[in-house]
């Protein structure tokens, strides 16, 4: 499972990008969150927890790499990113069921 | 001890809890998510796109699949237990329409209590 915490805004390009790389299967859901640098500063008002989108997608593992260059690539705010692009967290899955058929995949 | 989660449909989460009780699995988290599989089309997109509108047309040409809202469900089991709750998903959510959802088995490293601190298979208990 590749779990992606991204900018709402990238969300769109992220998931065109997994389309067009071959993986139209994702899962988003809102979330709050912030990373080391505790939230945004601006000016007097601290921003604690930030709306970050996040998004994931189970794949075969040959297809991990890919998966997460892809979303690198997408998510990523200019050249080199900034504080805030997100984070990508890769689990396993054992096994895997459809719903639609009652049988495992 | 195993993590399920399942992505079903809104209309099936109250049905599903009450089928669960009565199997021995009375706990879950459930999120709103919105998400989409291998691509299920809406008819209604497609006769729009053959009538020649052109949002209908950009979407089936530029954004792929559509989004659909569904619940996932999080469920904690013994290894002993999984292929009952699984079961028991199954009897509920299976309607036999591509849009039924998914269930994806992850292996847990430890579960515990925040109550007593108990950890392991105790926790899950």
């Amino acid at each position: 499972m590749v779990q992606a915490v991204v900018r709402p805004e990238k969300v769109h390009k992220v998931m065109k990008s997994l389309l067009d790389a071959g993986f139209p299967a994702v899962t988003k859901m809102d979330v709050f969150g912030r990373g080391k640098q505790r939230g945004l500063k601006i000016g007097e008002i601290v921003y604690d927890e930030l709306p970050k989108e996040m998004l994931f997608a189970v794949v075969a593992d040959a297809d991990k790499d890919l998966v997460v260059e892809t979303i690198i690539k997408s998510a990523r705010t200019g050249e080199k990113g900034t504080f805030g692009d997100g984070k990508i967290f890769i689990s396993k899955v054992e096994e895997s069921y459809t719903v639609s058929s009652a049988t495992k995949d | 001890m195993k993590e399920v989660i399942a992505i079903i449909r809104m209309d099936k989460v109250n049905t599903l809890k009450h089928a669960l009780v009565d199997a021995g699995f009375p706990a879950f988290t459930v999120r709103k998510v919105i998400g989409r599989g291998q691509g299920n089309v809406d008819a209604r997109v497609i006769q729009g796109a053959v009538e020649g509108c052109p949002e209908a047309i950009a979407r089936l040409k530029d954004d792929g699949p559509m989004l659909v809202p569904s619940r996932m469900m999080t469920f904690i089991a013994t290894d002993e237990t999984v292929s009952k709750l699984i079961d028991t998903i199954f009897k509920v959510c299976t309607t036999g329409q591509k849009s039924d959802g998914k269930i994806f088995v992850k292996p847990l490293v430890d579960v515990i209590r925040i109550r007593t601190g108990e950890s392991g298979p105790a926790a899950v208990a």
